[in-house]
């Protein structure tokens, strides 16, 4: 007999067991997910009340306790401001991570087009010999390289800072820029080549406009890295006047400092600040960052 | 529009000699296809007169004017690509003026090319999307149109209707064969597709392993192949080929058959020698059905296997231990190992030599 599909109630029970398939599973998730929020929000929560807190009230206080007021909050900007230079040592490490970024991604984009598009003699030798820059950890760059700067007279320099960024920032960049550059299919650039196109028309008009999504993510990575980044800094450039927010940060902190941990916490917001925003503004683009390679 | 003429043209991969000294001339405004089953080179050969492949020895002239060396943009060609290589990031508007933007061709004049083009390729509505936001046969009008803009001296097509569906492909096929005599183009085009070929060209370049095994007009290579090569590959379904013997007064034993073939015809050797004897499917006539062959001979044997295409049948039968194929015109159904009599004609038989595989054709 044919199924009468008419009948109302068959066709509810059917609505009902598609409906049961669908429903999530694992009710019992919900517990750990609650614990790992709370472990996870915790430090939020701290920053988040020490920030409106006076010195002497954070000294009183459980760590965890509310503020008493939301006003200390302004005074514990204009602290953080003055004590540590934020000002000048945000500019610095906005000028380090905008234009090394910039740079470093510029550089990876141009050798990632000389490896996929230009038939280098050793294009294989070239990219392991770049890529490798990513195999060593850093602090063992840092003995030669202090003594390098010495020498050259680049320590605590703004310049000698932004080739330490530049240089650090292309291999990655590369590996990567290689992977989405080969995605791009060849006939795109045969067709221009064919319409008359030079290499370098070739490279900015096809290439880059059709790796836009991979060359913006990769910039805002290398941004978020430079301007986080501590180690560099530290050794090669303290001067006031080059030192990066973070180095101005670390400066709050020490064995013979007076400054209260309220004001720490609320300079290390306002450092926080550029690389949230950025995320938030760009945030689609970092999406893309998560599968780059593919476009 | 211009002459292209290749001369002794070889290509060499690493230690792979993949074109083996090939001539051709194609003469102003012709439509020239190069056809041939995959790695015979036929796409090699294409993009060596583009200039997207080195030339390794011979000469390669366009309108007259050595370009062995000449960049592809120097050399006055317009290429359409099987996977049609829009720009992506452009709108199809775009894609048509990017060439004539970067050569500086002035907007007014842009335009004025631009809309032609996209008026005789029915481009107008699409002008400001995306090449992700058209569909197959769009883009491949996009991409005949951008190489039209150009104006180019010769167009160079490499498979652009693989990637199109049946009914698309017959449609642009014809068009793109309107168009050419519209714009009276040079036309270079490279298939894989024997029907391609022959319904396009004016001119039939087939290619076996790197070298040209006939250059001819279409009917000229269905009627007149010069090997066995081209013979198979030219024709769907396939010519069949039987071993066989020459037999005395003008005939040819295969099978347990002897069929008479017309004396001048072709350049037999002395009764005995071996041959191989070429049939097309749709001289194999099966009783009542299309007109009985005046000079031919009958074979009955059982029918293996039947494919039913509707307007026609293939039969598949045993001659002599050899499956063949024959073409059943108005068909009727045919049940599995149904008896059936068929009558080969001898006037459109191929014969071919044992060993070099030419044909005797006189």
């Amino acid at each position: 007999m044919a199924v009468d599909i008419t009948d109302q109630n068959f066709i509810n029970g059917l609505i009902e067991q598609e409906r049961r398939a669908q429903r999530p599973r694992g009710r019992w998730l919900v517990v750990p997910i609650l614990v790992l929020t709370i472990a996870y929000l915790t430090p939020f929560y701290y920053l988040f009340v020490t920030i409106f807190k006076t010195s002497a009230e954070y000294a009183q206080k459980g760590v965890l306790e509310l503020p008493a007021s939301l006003a200390p909050f302004a005074d514990n900007v204009v602290q953080a401001w003055t004590i540590a230079h934020l000002g000048q040592a945000g500019l610095n490490s906005l000028s380090y991570a905008v234009i090394g970024g910039a740079i470093a991604v510029a550089f990876a984009a141009a050798a990632a087009f000389g490896m996929t598009r230009l038939n280098l003699i050793g294009a294989n030798g070239w990219f392991m010999l770049i890529f490798t820059g990513t195999l060593f950890p850093f602090q063992m760059y840092l003995v030669p390289l202090l003594f390098g700067y010495q020498r050259l007279g680049l320590i605590n320099s703004w310049l000698g800072m932004l080739l330490v960024y530049v240089a650090i920032c292309i291999p990655f960049p590369l590996l990567v820029l290689r992977n989405s550059f080969s995605g791009i299919t060849r006939e795109v650039d045969e067709a221009a080549r064919i319409e008359g196109a030079s290499e370098w028309r070739v490279f900015i008009s096809m290439i880059v406009p059709n790796a836009k999504g991979p060359l913006i993510a990769l910039f805002l990575l290398q941004f978020t890295f430079i301007w986080n980044d501590l180690l560099f800094s530290s050794i090669l450039a303290n001067g006031i006047e080059v030192r990066s927010i973070m180095v101005a940060l670390q400066s709050l902190q020490g064995t013979y400092s007076t400054i209260g941990p309220n004001v720490v916490i609320t300079a290390t917001l306002i450092s926080s600040i550029p690389t949230v925003l950025l995320f938030v503004v760009l945030r689609k683009y970092f999406m893309a960052g998560l599968q780059l390679g593919n476009k | 529009m211009a002459t292209v003429t290749l001369r002794n043209i070889i290509k060499i991969y690493g230690e792979f000699v993949a074109i083996k000294g090939v001539d051709i001339d194609i003469e102003d405004g012709t439509f020239v296809v190069l056809v041939g089953p995959s790695g015979c080179g036929k796409s090699t050969l294409l993009r060596m007169i583009a200039g997207l492949e080195t030339i390794s020895h011979g000469e390669l002239k366009i309108g007259g004017t050595l370009v062995n060396d000449l960049p592809s943009r120097d050399r006055g060609i317009a290429m359409v690509f099987q996977s049609y290589a829009l720009y992506p990031h452009m709108s199809v508007a775009d894609n048509l003026g990017f060439g004539l933007k970067i050569s500086g061709v002035s907007k007014s004049e842009i335009e004025r090319r631009r809309g032609d083009a996209a008026t005789m390729l029915g481009l107008d509505p699409y002008m400001d999307r995306r090449p992700s936001q058209l569909s197959g046969g769009q883009r491949q009008r996009v991409a005949i149109g951008r190489a039209m803009v150009r104006q180019p001296e010769v167009f160079l097509f490499d498979e652009p209707l693989s990637n199109l569906d049946a009914k698309l492909r017959n449609q642009t096929r014809i068009e793109i064969k309107r168009l050419q005599r519209q714009l009276g183009a040079t036309v270079v085009f490279v298939t894989h597709d024997q029907v391609e070929a022959m319904t396009l060209a004016d001119k039939i370049v087939v290619l076996q392993d790197g070298l040209v095994a006939q250059v001819g007009s279409p009917l000229e290579v269905f009627e007149r192949p010069k090997n066995q090569f081209v013979a198979g590959f030219m024709g769907a379904p396939s010519m069949n080929f039987i071993d066989a013997v020459v037999g005395p007064n003008n005939t040819i034993e295969a099978g347990g058959i002897s069929l008479p073939v017309p004396a001048d015809r072709f350049d037999l050797p002395a009764p005995g020698t071996s041959v191989t004897l070429g049939v097309r499917p749709e001289d194999i006539v099966p009783e009542g059905h299309g007109t009985r062959p005046e000079l031919g001979a009958d074979f009955t044997a059982p029918v293996n296997f039947a494919e039913m295409l509707g307007n026609e049948s293939l039969l598949f039968a045993d001659l002599g231990g050899t499956e063949m194929v024959a073409r059943m015109q108005q068909p009727r159904p045919i049940e599995p190992d149904q008896k059936i009599g068929f009558r080969i004609d001898g006037r459109r038989v191929h014969v071919f030599d044992k060993n070099s595989q030419m044909s005797l054709l006189r």
